[in-house]
C-alpha cells in the first residue's frame, strides 16, 4: 500500500516535467528557429551563398550614422529616465505604500492606451501651431520648436518607456530593509554619504534591469522617430524597417539586425552571470539560516 | 518642505504622464477634423464611432487578439513553470534564459524573425499569425510572474495530497492552484497589457487585409487620423481606469470580508466580460475572414487616399464581390509585401517602373483584354507610354498619371517659382515638404543638376545625395500623403507633391499653387495590374474593366483629382476649366519630363544606399 | 558612584493613534549593562531608537552626557547599534562593513587596518575578512555587527535583540561573548530583549517595560526576588500570583487559609496580591504543611519536577526536586521570606495591566 503511494507520488512528479514539454517545443519553434533564420538570412546573399557583407554594410556611411545616432538617442533617453525615476523610486518608497499600491498601477495604465496614440498625441502638444506652443503663446513666452528634431524623439522615448524604469527602481529601492540605512547612519554617514555608499549600491540591480528595459526599445525603435522626427533622422530601427518593409531587402535587414542581437546577447551574459551570482547568494543565505 | 516638494515632483511626473492623454480626450470632443484648431464642442465622433465598420473590426480583432494571446499564454506559462519545477537545474535554467529572449531582444528582431518563419512555412499571415506571435512574446511575462511563486511553492502540500490518495490532477487543482491564482492573474494581466499595446511585432506579422488598433494607427498617422480614434481611445482609458478605481478603491471602503468577495464578484464580472469580448471578437474574426459576397473576394491594393471610396461600395453591389481594400504609401512598400507574398493582393496599382520590376520578378501575369472591354476608353497616347515598362501592354491598364512639381504657398512665397533651386533657399527654412520616397527624392536632386533621374553614374547620385543632405535642415519633413493637409492647414510654405493634388488642394485652399519646374521632372503613370499567383482572377478583371468605366472613372477623377487617362470619362467633365486645365491634363510636350526605368538590383541598392545616407544625416 | 551618561527626560511618542511611550523617563548610569525588558509591542525597541536617532520623540528629551541630544541625527551620537537582523550591508565584504564608520570618519588606511583585524580577533572572526556577509552564519554575522559597531569606539553600544535569530545553543555562547565584550571594552550596553532568562543572565541593571511605561527596573535579583506589581512577577519566571487579604502586619489570608509574611505596612483586611514563587514552595506530609491538596500533574523537567497541586480553589504551581505521585495527598509550606504582598493595582494604568497579562 505505501509503496504503491510512493510510486504514486514518483509518477506523480514524473507527469509534472512533461507539463513544459508544449513550451519547450513552442519557444524552439517560435523563438530559436526564427532567430536562426534572420542569422541565415543576414549571413547569406539573395542567391543563398555566404557572406558577410550584410552585416559589414553597417560601415556605409548612412547606416553608420545611424547606428551612432541610435544609441546617442538611446543612451540620452535613457539616462533621462534614471534621472527622471529614481528620486521618484525614492519618494514612492518614502511613502511606505502597501504592495499593490494604487499609485504603481497609476504609472502603468497609460500603458493601456495605445503607445502609437500616446506618441500621436506629442505631436500634437509639440506641433509649431500645438497645444504647448498655444499656452506659451498665452504666456507671452518663446516658442518651443522641438517637433521633427532629436529632442523630439528623446522625449517620445522618454514619455514611452519611463514606466519600465520606474518600477524596477522603485522595487528595488523597496526591497532595501530601512535598518540598513539605519545602521549607515548609525556608523556615522550623513544622507548623502548613506545614499552614495549604501542606499545607491543596492538599487544597482533594480537600476540594471530599467537600464536594459529601456536602453534597447529605445535603441531599436522606429516608431517613435518616424512620428517624432517628421522621417528626417533615421534610426538603426528605420533602416531594419525599411529594409523589410520598402526597400526589400531581407538579407541586409536581417544582417544589420545581427548587429543588434549581438548588442542584446552581451546584454543577456551579462543577466546571467548576474543571476548566477545572485541565486548563489541567496542559496548561503538559506544555507547559513539552517 | 520635503514632503511638498516630493509631492510637487510626483505631480510633474503625473502631468508628464497624463498630459497627452488628457489632450487626447479633449481632442475627441474637438468638431474640427484638424488636431492643431479647436473647432467647437462635439459628440460626433462618438457616434460616427460605433457607425465606423472598420475602426469597430479593428477593436474586435485587437481584443480578441489580445484576449486569446492572454488565455493561451497564461495557461502555457503557468504549466511551464511547474513542469520545470520538476526538471533539472540544468534544463531549467536552459527553458529559462530561452523564453527570455523575446522579453530581452528588441521587438523589431522578433518581428522580422517570426515573419522569415511564417515566410518559410507558407503560413498566410493573418489572425493566425499575429496570435502566435503574440503567445510567443506574452509567455516570458507569465512566466517572469509565476515562476518566483513556483519556487517557493510548498511542494509537500502536492505530495501530501497525493500522499492521502489524490489523483494528481485533483492533487493540483485543490493543493497548487490556490497558492498559484493572485500570479497567475498578474502575469496574464501582464500579457494582456503587452499584447494590447504591442505594435512592432504585429506590424510585421500580420496579412493583407487584417489591421489591429496599432497597425491601423500606424498607417493612419502617414494619412492623418480620424477622429473616432480619439474618442475610441478615451472610451478605453475612461473603462480601464473605472475598473481600476472598481478593484482598488471600493473593496477599502467596504469592511474586510465583504471586500473579498467583492472583489471576487469584480474578478468574475471582469472574467464574464472578458469571455464575452472573445467570443464576439472570435466571432467577428471569423466573420471577417469567412464572409465573403455571393461572388466571393477580391483583395485590392492601392495608393492612399487614391479612389472614391463610395466607388468600392458601387462595385460591390453591382457584382456581389467582397472587396478587402488596403492601401501603401510608395511602390517601395507594396513591392516588398507583394513580393513576400504574391498572392496577398489580386488587383494592384502600382507606377510605371514598379511595373517594370515585377514583370522582370514574375509577380505580375498577362491580363486578358477580352475581359476589360472598357480598356479602349483609355487614349492611345497612354497605351504608347505604357510600353516603356509594359512592352506590348500585356500586364497593364493606366489609371491615373501626373507629373511632380511644387505646391507652394502665395502668402508665403512672393517670388515667381521656377525652378527646384527654391527648395534649397535658406529663406524656407523649416517651411519645406519632401517626398518621403527614394525615387522622387533622388529625381528632384538629380534633374536639378541636369542628370537623368535614372541615372546609374555613381558621381551624379553622390552630387545629388549630397546636395539633399544640404537641403536637410531647411526640410520640415519628409512625408507622404501629408503634404496635402499641411500645405492646405498652411504648415509649410512649399512642398513636392503629385500633380493631381494641385486641383484638390487649391479648392480648399485658394492660396496654393502648383508648378512644374524649368530644370523638368518626372511623369508617371499608375496602372492596374494582376497579381502572378492571385486567387481571384475574374473578379480582379471585373474591378479593372469596373474602373475603367466612363462614368466610374469620371465620378473617381471628380473626387481624387488626378489625371485621368480615360478619354471617356474626360469628355464628361462640365467644367470646362478643368477639362482644359493645364494642371489636370498639361501639355508634355511644353515642358522637360522622363518617366522611371527600373534600374535593377545592383543600381537600386546604391539608390537605396544614397537615400539611406540622405536620412541618416543630421 | 558610576556618573549618569543618559537621561531620558518625560519621552512621548505616539504612531497614528496608538501612544507608544507615554512619559517615559529614565536614567543610565556609565559603564553599566542595561538591559529593556518586556513583551513585544511594550515600546523598549522604540526606547532605543529614540536613543539610537532612528526615531524622535513627540515630546520629551534625550541628554547625553550633558548634552541634550533629542534633535540631532544618528550620524552625530556617540553610540552605535547593533541591529536586530544585524542589517550587514550586503555589497560589502566583512571587512568593508566593519571599516565603514572608520572611512567615514576619515581614519588612516593603517588605523582601520589594525583595528579592523583587532576586532576580527576579539570576536575569533579572523580569517573572514574577504566572505561576504551571505555566505556567514546567524552567529558570524552576529559577530559581524558587533565588530562593525565597537570598532568605532562608541562610549555606548545599543543592543536590539540581536541573539532573537540564533539558536539555544549558540544564543547562550553569544551571552558570555557579550559579557565578556563589556568588560573588556569598557563602554555601556543598552540592551533590548524579551527574554527574561537572557535579561537576568547579562545586566547589571533591568527596566521591565509594558506598555510604554516602566514598570520595575533595578538589579536581577531584586526584579526576581521583590517584583512589584503582578505584570513583573509574571514576567520574569514562573510564578503564583493570588489575590489575598492582608489580615494584619505580617499575616496574610491566601485563599481562605493564614500564611505568616515578613511585610508590613498595608494595613488591616486590605485586598492584595501576594507572588509566590514555584520553587518556594515546598511539598511536605499532608499534615505538615500550612494548607492541604492533591497533585493534579507532574512533568519531568530535567533539574526539577513542575507539579499542578490543587489546594483550596486554587493550582499551585510547584517545583521540586523530589517528584510526587499524581493524586497524592501533600501539604504545602511556604516560608514567610518568600510571600511577596503587593499592593493591589490602583491606577487605571496598572489596572490595564493586570488587565492585559490576564488575557495573555
Amino acid at each position: 500500500m505505501n509503496l504503491n503511494r510512493q510510486n504514486k507520488i514518483h509518477n506523480g512528479k514524473k507527469q509534472m516535467i512533461w507539463l513544459s514539454t508544449p513550451y519547450i517545443g513552442w519557444s524552439l519553434l517560435f523563438v530559436v528557429i526564427p532567430l536562426c533564420m534572420v542569422l541565415y538570412y543576414g549571413l547569406t546573399t539573395d542567391t543563398w551563398s555566404f557572406t558577410f557583407a550584410n552585416v559589414t554594410h553597417i560601415t556605409e556611411p548612412g547606416y553608420m550614422k545611424a547606428l551612432v545616432r541610435s544609441v546617442e538617442l538611446a543612451v540620452i533617453a535613457t539616462i533621462v529616465c534614471f534621472l527622471l525615476a529614481y528620486p521618484l523610486g525614492m519618494i514612492l518608497r518614502s511613502m511606505h505604500l502597501s504592495r499593490n499600491g494604487f499609485i504603481i498601477t497609476l504609472f502603468i495604465l497609460p500603458m493601456w492606451m495605445n503607445f502609437l496614440l500616446r506618441t500621436l498625441t506629442w505631436m500634437t502638444l509639440l506641433e509649431g501651431s500645438g497645444v504647448i506652443n498655444g499656452i506659451l503663446n498665452v504666456l507671452h513666452l518663446p516658442n518651443i520648436h522641438i517637433i521633427n528634431t532629436p529632442a523630439a524623439i528623446v522625449l517620445g522615448m522618454v514619455y514611452n518607456y519611463l514606466p519600465f524604469m520606474i518600477l524596477p527602481i522603485y522595487t528595488a529601492l523597496n526591497n532595501i530593509d530601512e535598518d540598513l540605512l539605519n545602521a549607515s547612519r548609525d556608523l556615522g554617514a550623513g544622507e548623502l554619504q548613506t545614499f552614495c555608499k549604501v542606499t545607491f549600491p543596492l538599487s544597482l540591480p533594480g537600476v540594471g534591469s530599467g537600464v536594459t528595459m529601456v536602453f534597447i526599445p529605445a535603441l531599436t525603435t522606429f516608431a517613435i522617430s518616424s512620428m517624432l522626427g517628421g522621417s528626417k533622422i533615421m534610426l538603426i530601427g528605420n533602416v531594419i524597417e525599411q529594409e523589410f518593409t520598402s526597400l526589400y531587402d531581407w538579407h541586409l535587414g536581417s544582417g544589420i539586425s545581427i548587429i543588434l542581437m549581438v548588442v542584446i546577447i552581451i546584454n543577456m551574459m551579462l543577466n546571467i552571470a548576474f543571476d548566477a551570482k545572485e541565486e548563489r547568494q541567496a542559496k548561503s543565505i538559506k544555507g547559513g539560516k539552517r | 518642505m520635503k514632503k511638498f516638494f516630493s509631492r510637487f515632483y510626483m505631480a510633474l511626473i503625473f502631468i508628464f504622464m497624463y498630459a497627452p492623454i488628457l489632450t487626447l480626450i479633449v481632442l475627441s470632443f474637438n468638431a474640427s477634423k484638424s488636431r492643431a484648431k479647436w473647432g467647437g464642442f462635439t459628440l460626433k465622433w462618438y457616434v460616427d464611432l460605433f457607425q465606423d465598420e472598420t475602426i469597430m473590426g479593428t477593436l474586435w480583432n485587437t481584443l480578441s487578439i489580445a484576449i486569446l494571446a492572454t488565455i493561451i499564454s497564461t495557461f502555457i506559462g503557468t504549466v511551464t513553470c511547474i513542469g520545470l519545477m520538476y526538471a533539472n537545474k540544468k534544463t531549467r535554467a536552459i527553458v529559462m534564459n530561452i523564453a527570455n529572449i523575446p522579453m530581452i531582444n528588441a521587438d523589431i528582431v522578433t518581428g522580422i524573425s517570426l515573419m522569415l518563419l511564417f515566410q518559410a512555412m507558407h503560413v498566410t499571415t493573418g489572425f493566425g499569425t499575429i496570435l502566435m506571435a503574440h503567445i510567443t512574446f506574452d509567455i516570458p511575462f507569465v512566466m517572469l510572474s509565476v515562476m518566483p511563486r513556483v519556487k517557493t511553492l510548498n511542494q509537500n502540500t502536492y505530495e501530501a495530497a497525493l500522499d492521502l490518495g489524490a489523483t494528481p490532477i485533483y492533487a493540483f487543482r485543490k493543493a497548487v492552484l490556490p497558492e498559484l491564482w493572485p500570479v497567475i492573474i498578474a502575469g496574464g494581466l501582464m500579457a494582456f497589457t503587452m499584447s494590447i499595446d504591442d505594435f512592432i511585432i504585429t506590424y510585421f506579422t500580420k496579412g493583407s487585409g487584417y489591421e489591429t488598433l496599432s497597425t491601423l494607427i500606424y498607417s493612419e498617422v502617414k494619412r492623418g487620423i480620424q477622429p473616432e480614434i480619439y474618442a475610441l481611445s478615451a472610451i478605453i482609458f475612461v473603462a480601464v481606469m473605472f475598473l481600476l478605481i472598481l478593484v482598488n478603491v471600493i473593496p477599502k471602503i467596504r469592511s474586510d470580508r465583504k471586500a473579498r468577495r467583492g472583489r471576487k464578484k469584480i474578478a468574475a464580472a471582469v472574467l464574464v466580460l472578458c469571455l464575452t469580448a472573445t467570443s464576439m471578437g472570435t466571432l467577428t474574426a471569423c466573420g471577417t475572414n469567412s464572409s465573403t459576397g455571393k461572388n466571393g473576394k477580391l483583395y485590392v491594393y492601392n495608393w492612399g487616399e487614391y479612389i472614391d471610396p463610395d466607388l468600392i461600395d458601387q462595385f460591390e453591389e453591382e457584382t456581389g464581390i467582397d472587396v478587402i481594400y488596403d492601401m501603401f504609401e510608395t511602390n517601395e512598400v507594396m513591392y516588398a509585401k507583394m513580393a513576400q507574398d504574391s498572392s496577398a493582393y489580386d488587383v494592384i496599382c502600382p507606377s510605371d517602373y514598379m511595373i517594370n520590376k515585377m514583370i522582370e520578378n514574375d509577380l505580375l501575369q498577362e491580363l486578358d483584354f477580352s475581359q476589360i472591354p472598357n480598356a479602349e476608353n483609355i487614349g492611345e497616347s497612354y497605351w504608347t507610354s505604357s510600353e516603356t515598362f509594359d512592352p506590348g501592354n500585356k500586364y497593364s491598364v493606366p489609371y491615373c498619371w501626373g507629373t511632380v512639381g511644387i505646391l507652394y504657398n502665395k502668402t508665403m512665397v512672393d517670388e515667381e517659382v521656377n525652378s527646384w533651386d527654391i527648395l534649397w533657399d535658406d529663406k524656407y527654412s523649416g517651411q519645406i515638404l519632401m517626398q518621403d520616397s527614394v525615387r522622387d527624392a533622388l529625381m528632384i536632386a538629380l534633374m536639378r543638376n541636369g542628370y537623368s533621374c535614372n541615372t546609374d553614374d555613381e558621381e551624379a547620385l553622390e552630387e545629388a545625395a549630397q546636395d539633399l543632405i544640404a537641403q536637410k535642415p531647411l526640410v520640415q519633413a519628409y512625408v507622404v500623403d501629408q503634404v496635402r493637409d499641411k500645405m492646405i492647414g498652411n504648415e509649410a510654405a512649399l512642398g513636392v507633391i503629385y500633380s493631381g493634388e494641385a486641383i484638390y488642394t487649391q479648392q480648399e485652399n485658394p492660396d496654393l499653387e502648383y508648378v512644374v519646374p524649368d530644370e523638368g521632372t518626372n511623369v508617371w503613370i499608375d496602372s492596374w495590374v494582376i497579381s502572378k499567383n492571385s486567387k481571384n482572377v475574374e473578379n480582379a478583371h471585373k474591378w479593372i474593366n469596373f474602373m475603367c468605366r466612363a462614368d466610374v472613372a469620371y465620378k473617381n477623377f471628380e473626387y481624387i483629382t488626378y489625371s485621368t487617362p480615360n478619354e471617356a470619362a474626360r469628355e464628361l467633365i462640365e467644367d470646362d476649366a478643368i477639362k482644359n486645365s493645364e494642371i489636370a491634363f498639361p501639355d508634355l510636350t511644353t515642358m522637360k519630363t522622363e518617366a522611371y526605368q527600373y534600374l535593377g538590383t545592383d543600381v537600386e541598392r546604391l539608390y537605396n544606399d544614397k537615400w539611406m545616407e540622405v536620412k541618416s544625416a543630421d | 558612584m558610576a556618573r549618569e551618561l543618559i537621561t531620558l527626560e518625560h519621552i512621548y511618542k505616539s504612531y497614528g493613534d496608538q501612544l507608544v511611550l507615554d512619559d517615559l523617563s529614565l536614567m543610565i548610569k556609565e559603564n553599566s549593562f542595561v538591559t529593556l525588558l518586556g513583551p513585544s509591542g511594550c515600546g523598549k525597541t522604540t526606547t532605543l531608537r529614540i536613543i539610537g536617532g532612528f526615531e524622535y520623540p513627540d515630546s520629551g528629551a534625550v541628554v547625553f552626557d550633558g548634552k541634550n541630544i533629542t534633535d540631532l541625527s544618528p550620524n552625530k551620537r556617540n553610540l552605535n547599534t547593533v541591529f536586530q537582523k544585524y542589517a550587514l550591508f550586503p555589497h560589502m565584504t566583512v571587512e568593508e562593513n566593519i571599516a565603514f564608520g572608520l572611512k567615514i570618519s576619515n581614519k588612516s588606511q593603517q588605523y582601520i587596518k589594525d583595528k579592523v583585524k583587532y576586532a576580527l580577533k576579539l570576536l575569533n572572526m579572523d580569517g573572514f575578512e574577504q566572505r561576504k556577509p551571505d555566505s556567514l552564519s546567524g552567529g558570524q554575522q552576529q559577530r559581524v555587527a558587533i565588530a562593525r559597531a565597537i570598532v568605532n569606539e562608541p562610549k555606548v553600544l545599543l543592543l536590539d535583540e540581536p541573539l532573537g535569530a540564533l539558536d539555544l545553543k549558540m544564543r547562550q555562547g553569544m551571552q558570555y561573548e557579550l559579557m565578556r565584550l563589556k568588560n573588556e571594552l569598557g563602554i555601556t550596553f543598552i540592551y533590548v530583549t524579551h527574554d527574561q532568562e537572557e535579561a537576568l543572565t547579562m545586566s547589571d541593571h533591568i527596566i521591565v517595560m509594558n506598555q510604554g511605561y516602566i514598570q520595575q527596573e533595578g538589579t536581577p535579583e531584586m526584579i526576581y526576588n521583590e517584583p512589584e506589581n503582578a505584570f513583573v512577577a509574571d514576567f520574569i519566571g514562573d510564578s503564583n500570583i493570588l489575590r489575598a487579604k492582608m489580615i494584619q502586619d505580617k499575616l496574610v489570608e491566601i485563599q481562605g487559609a493564614k500564611f505568616a509574611c515578613v511585610d508590613v505596612g498595608f494595613g488591616q483586611n486590605n485586598p492584595v496580591d501576594v507572588v509566590i514563587r514555584p520553587e518556594d514552595i515546598e511539598l511536605l506530609e499532608p499534615e505538615k504543611g500550612i494548607i492541604k491538596g492533591r497533585v493534579l500533574n507532574t512533568v519531568f523537567r530535567g533539574v526539577h519536577y513542575e507539579m499542578e497541586v490543587e489546594a483550596h480553589n486554587y493550582k499551585w504551581l510547584v517545583h521540586s526536586t523530589r517528584m510526587k505521585e499524581v493524586g497524592q495527598e501533600v501539604g504545602l509550606y511556604v516560608d514567610p521570606f518568600n510571600i511577596q504582598v503587593m499592593n493591589v493595582p490602583e491606577s487605571e494604568d496598572e489596572e490595564a495591566i493586570s488587565e492585559l497579562e490576564q488575557t495573555e
